[in-house]
């Protein structure tokens, strides 16, 4: 029986700005210390080799970010990776050329999400149980695909996917941000990314709106798994192998990347710059604590504050609102 | 049966008020040990405020509430047990998992050592309680396997191991059956017997009478009479109830009814079953008490629940709605009860929520045409006059009036001509109830069919073209706008012959 | 308040990593001793541990400021490529490595010849035919004959159970070169008796717990078997654990690969019956040895063989 007072709180855009610039100002913070700590870090080279060896997070991290947003979870897109990856390297291995092969690994990704989407929507399980059990099956699948080892050996035109470079910029960054191109295209100016932000923000009110939320869920999931594939691929050429062991825990490092670049567990809002952001700044942190050669054991915990740590700022600068 | 029978209880001069609303105003109630009170009055009378200021879920503003005479503060729901002040909810609020004597004894567990439970003495202490009221459950059952009656057996074992001295019920025999209701009332005349206050709110007028000595009649907030049973009629206690001038507070409205918009027969599921006609340019008020079915039919045509039988028909054509979506494209749009969970995604802005129900008439190939969006939005926000820093603000700082609006908006925007109304004003300050009036009869008079569903009897009798009144999931009756009263709802509302 | 919390916290961890980072001597060492990087599969492994403390006396004799990184896990290639390129922004002078693939070690390995940078191999030999296709420059390889060793294991065990017997096998990762050589010697030394069959052959991938499970698993599919040979010790000790729970009455012979201590403490309390030595300790110390002549602008040998040895109860030093 409330009636709230007129609220003369900014709009929407604003706020979210703030957040975006709060984790680039963290990002930028990062890379100053490093740059105190260390000569070697802000070197082009280092730089450059910093993008390269965040392209795949920040790739996954795309489709968990459209998951997210709409209010799910994705426990399955590094399971997903190895099972493209080896669908690929199996057909390239077959001499099904390079284009043909590229797309039966997307299509090997994507229907994979799709099915998490079915069982999600239609199905009515938890996104967490249904990709948790797609995170086995996939995993399994690739396995046995692959006969338990590694596919490699793959054409200099293949490999040159992670090993070309346009004038100096690595092949994988410039995937990385078409891929971001693409998605930010979709998530802000289709009805498609307009109904993923209805449907986290709140499914029931979506539905009784007329959104069409069944098929969108769906969808939602198979970008996840589409995602998954770009990255197996980019992996795979990166390698010059592909194995069914891929990919293990990149789920978590895609979600960490969402989380750290803003966008809420609960879904209904988040970017993809943010994520972005977020998966920047864990390779960097990774990739300055080598350069310190920090033990691997300690980075896991560096890297584990970290995530804590963004994820705190961020609550506590919603909570004001 | 009473005699001298002492008062227990007596709330004088309560007064609550909430944003917007003044939920009651000078209320009183005066209970006496032994005796089975009923409470009655319309929805939005008053009556579940004063209970939860009894129970001390909510703070009164001002008043004085004397227990056996000595004032008391009730400040949350532990000093109202405390006092020996039990209610019992409609939603009962056992364990499922637990058994019977578990549950009677939730949070009070005998003990013989700190912390280890007694499982013994308590077996046989609810078998005791149980005995006392008369009922042979067994005490090691789980809840969840006993029928509704049996659990209320339950709640009420668990009120009297409270020491309770008044008992609150609310609507307790909605859900039973015959037999059931016997044996509450056997049960209800026991406690009595043994100096129990029985608070009994229902809207079922041959209950009353079976089973009440004393009747309260609460209207607008305030205590408008006390009777004993035996010295009121039905028709006194009705009149009571929704007496009250027809006030011309709603706007005059002058719309010419036009072709017939939507024809529903035979919808519903089960034993439910709806037949409905609205017409252009027509106001057609849905009435009834909480339980009625109107929201659930609202849900029925707008394809959000699944129906096992009937048409609808629109504008002559059938139509097969299966989907919310499906009853948007067909033009029809629903506003919910509950719009801030259900009506509006409160983390979106004005626009985008505008947007939601014709996304795909706003884009091309799928690309969302902004611009269009936006002017849209800024289009609604001066039609309908909403108070807003801009389109981009988010809805959720928006107050419950414009929030209203901006629900209506998504509608108009998405061109709907049937706009469902469930309880339009609820939540709403006074003058933005105005708005939402005015805008209905706009709304209406260029064409469109407003169905509105609504507890507030001067709401829908003084909006309404024709009203229909439902009970137990089907219509009784319907009253055109010369012969319609409050009385004469209530009477159908509550089922009773005029 | 909370924002605070999260600001100080992230700033304390910053000066806490900088203060470590000054410790470490990061600075481009002109005229301080060369950096030489040791990158390994992992430091989970005593195999490893050994290896790293015999790199750290000779990097120390020779005056050389050696760095160790590892992954987690041997599983994860992707890692230990991260880490070399990572390295390679440092001013490393000589890359040593133990490949986690033998395949795709080859990217990593063209961005070190690219850098300028001198590798050398230890361990686990990089695939032939990714050198070809690459073109890659590799040093020197440092590491066991592992197909020797397989070998050795393979006689020894024929012998011992007189050309007869129910083999088991537990391999390492697939795609090792090293697990692979081990195995193709075993079975080459086994395949002229007749007698002895092998019934399961399954990866274990170098980890005790799973040579646990999947030895476990194994008995249950096959309650007959006689002997099993484990690439690696840690995956035989791990069967050993499997034949205690199993509780069998009849002797399983174990043989393993590295004699860890816990594979010779296991060999004398008769647990298992033999292990092939390798000498981490050695391959560390002629890596390091290596880089320091590399340095000094001396020939380096391109394979130096690093000695194995059986190890049986009669023969534990």
């Amino acid at each position: 029986m409330t009636d709230d007072p007129q609220a003369a709180a900014p709009p929407r855009l604003k706020a979210q700005r703030a957040r975006q610039l709060g984790t680039f100002a963290g990002l930028l913070a990062l890379c100053i210390v490093l740059w105190a700590a260390t000569p070697h870090f802000l070197t082009v080279s280092n730089l450059l080799n910093v993008l390269e060896q965040t392209s795949i997070n920040a790739i996954v991290a795309v489709g968990m970010t459209f998951v997210i947003i709409s209010g799910g979870i994705d426990l399955s897109v590094g399971s997903v990776l190895a099972l493209s990856g080896i669908a690929l390297a199996a057909a390239l291995e077959g001499g099904v050329p390079a284009p043909a092969a590229i797309a039966l690994a997307l299509a090997t990704g994507t229907a994979c999400g799709l099915v998490n989407g079915v069982l999600i929507t239609f199905g009515r399980l938890p996104p967490f149980i249904a990709t948790l059990g797609m995170m086995s099956v996939a995993r399994g699948a690739a396995l046995m695909l692959a006969e338990g080892r590694p596919i490699s050996g793959f054409t200099e035109g293949f490999r040159a996917l992670a090993t070309g470079r346009v004038v100096i910029v690595p092949a994988p960054v410039i995937l990385t941000a078409a891929v971001y191109l693409v998605a930010h295209f979709v998530l802000a100016r289709t009805v498609f990314g307009r109904a993923t932000y209805a449907i986290g923000g709140n499914e029931e009110a979506a539905r009784l709106s007329g959104v069409h939320v069944r098929f969108h869920k769906t969808a939602v999931y198979g970008v996840a798994g589409l995602t998954s594939a770009v990255a197996a691929i980019l992996l795979t050429a990166r390698l010059n192998s592909a194995q069914p062991t891929a990919g293990t825990m990149y789920e978590l490092d895609a979600i960490a990347a969402t989380v750290i670049g803003g966008t809420s567990l609960l879904g209904g809002e988040g970017t993809l710059v943010g994520a972005l952001i977020g998966a920047l700044i864990m390779g960097v942190l990774r990739n300055g604590l080598n350069l310190l050669n920090v033990s691997s054991f300690f980075q896991q915990v560096v890297i584990g504050a970290v995530i804590i740590g963004a994820v705190l700022i961020d609550m506590s600068l919603k909570r004001r609102r | 049966m009473t005699g001298e029978a002492r008062t227990l209880l007596q709330m004088r001069g309560i007064c609550k008020r909430y944003p917007g609303v003044q939920a009651l105003r000078d209320a009183e109630l005066e209970v006496r040990a032994g005796e089975v009170h009923v409470l009655l009055g319309e929805n939005g009378a008053g009556k579940s405020t004063l209970m939860k200021v009894l129970s001390g879920a909510v703070q009164r503003d001002t008043g004085d509430i004397l227990f056996d005479g000595q004032p008391a503060d009730i400040p949350n729901p532990a000093a109202a047990r405390r006092l020996g002040i039990s209610t019992i909810y409609q939603e009962l609020s056992l364990v499922s998992h637990l058994t019977v004597a578990e549950n009677i004894f939730l949070g009070k567990a005998p003990t013989r050592w700190p912390g280890v439970v007694d499982w013994k003495r308590m077996r046989l202490d609810a078998a005791r309680i149980l005995e006392s009221l008369g009922t042979a459950l067994d005490p090691d059952a789980p809840v969840r396997t006993l029928r509704l009656a049996q659990q209320q057996m339950v709640e009420i074992a668990r009120a009297l191991t409270d020491a309770a001295r008044i008992l609150v019920m609310d609507e307790p025999t909605s859900a039973l059956s015959e037999r059931e209701v016997a044996q509450l009332f056997a049960t209800i005349a026991r406690l009595t017997a043994g100096g129990v206050a029985v608070v009994y709110i229902s809207h079922r007028m041959e209950e009353v009478f079976r089973i009440g000595q004393r009747v309260t009649v609460l209207r607008d907030g305030s205590h408008i009479a006390t009777r004993n049973i035996g010295d009121v009629s039905v028709p006194e206690l009705v009149k009571l109830m929704a007496d009250r001038e027809v006030s011309d507070h709603y706007p005059r409205r002058m719309h010419a009814r036009g072709e017939e918009l939507l024809r529903v027969e035979g919808l519903g599921a089960g034993r439910h079953e709806v037949s409905l006609v609205l017409h252009r340019g027509e106001v057609l008020g849905i009435a009834g008490l909480v339980g009625a079915g109107r929201t659930r039919l609202a849900r029925a045509i707008i394809g959000a629940d699944p129906v096992e039988h009937g048409t609808i028909a629109i504008r002559g054509r059938p139509v097969r709605i299966d989907s919310p979506a499906a009853a948007a494209r067909a033009g029809i749009g629903f506003l919910p009860e509950d719009r801030k969970q259900h009506g509006l995604v409160l983390g979106l802005s004005l626009e985008r929520n505008v947007a939601m129900s014709h996304l795909g008439a706003l884009s091309r190939y799928g690309l969302m045409d902004r611009r269009a969006e936006r002017r849209e939005a800024e289009t609604a926000i001066t039609t309908l006059g909403i108070r807003t820093p801009g389109a981009s603000q988010r809805v959720l700082h928006l107050s419950g009036g414009n929030q209203q609006k901006v629900v209506l908006a998504k509608w108009l925007a998405a061109q709907a001509e049937i706009l469902i109304f469930d309880e339009p004003t609820r939540g709403i300050d006074v003058a933005a109830r105005h708005d939402i009036y005015v805008l209905i009869n706009a709304v209406v008079a260029q064409g469109a069919g407003v169905i509105m569903i609504s507890s507030d009897l001067p709401e829908v009798i003084g909006m309404s073209d024709r009203v229909l009144v439902m009970r137990g999931g089907a219509i009784r009756a319907e009253f055109s706008s010369q012969d319609v009263t409050d009385a004469a709802v209530l009477q159908a509302a509550l089922g009773m012959a005029s | 308040m909370r924002r605070l919390c999260g600001f100080a916290f992230l700033g304390l961890l910053a000066a806490a990593l900088a203060a470590d980072g000054c410790n470490r001597d990061t600075r481009p060492t002109t005229g301080g001793a060369p950096r030489v990087a040791f990158v390994m599969k992992t430091l989970n492994h005593p195999f490893f541990l050994d290896m790293q403390r015999g790199a750290q006396e000779a990097a120390d004799r020779a005056g050389l400021q050696l760095v160790v990184q590892a992954a987690e896990r041997e599983i994860d290639v992707e890692k230990q490529m991260q880490i070399i390129e990572n390295l390679l922004q440092t001013a490393i002078k000589v890359l040593i490595v133990t490949p986690s693939g033998s395949r795709e070690i080859a990217s990593a390995i063209v961005k070190a010849n690219r850098a300028g940078v001198p590798v050398i191999v230890v361990d686990t030999r990089v695939d032939p035919k990714a050198i070809t296709d690459n073109n890659l420059k590799v040093e020197s390889f440092i590491g066991s004959d592992n197909y020797e060793g397989g070998r050795m294991a393979g006689d020894y065990l024929a012998k011992a159970v007189g050309g007869k017997a129910r083999i088991a096998i537990l391999e390492g990762i697939p795609g090792h070169e090293t697990g692979d050589s081990r195995l193709r010697g075993f079975r080459d030394a086994i395949q002229p008796h007749p007698g002895m069959t092998i019934v399961a052959s399954q990866p274990a991938n170098w980890e005790r717990d799973q040579g646990f499970t999947v030895f476990q698993n194994m008995l249950q599919a096959h309650p007959d078997i006689d002997a099993i040979f484990a690439c690696s010790d840690l995956m035989a000790l791990g069967a050993v654990e499997a034949i205690a729970a199993a509780g069998r009455s009849t002797r399983i012979r174990v043989v393993g690969f590295d004699a860890l201590d816990d594979a010779r403490k296991a060999i004398s309390a008769g647990t298992m019956e033999a292990s092939v030595a390798q000498s981490p300790r050695d391959m560390g110390r002629i890596a390091v040895e290596s880089a320091a002549k590399l340095l000094r602008s001396e020939p380096v040998p391109t394979e130096q063989k690093v000695r194995l040895a059986l190890v049986t109860k009669g023969s534990n030093p």
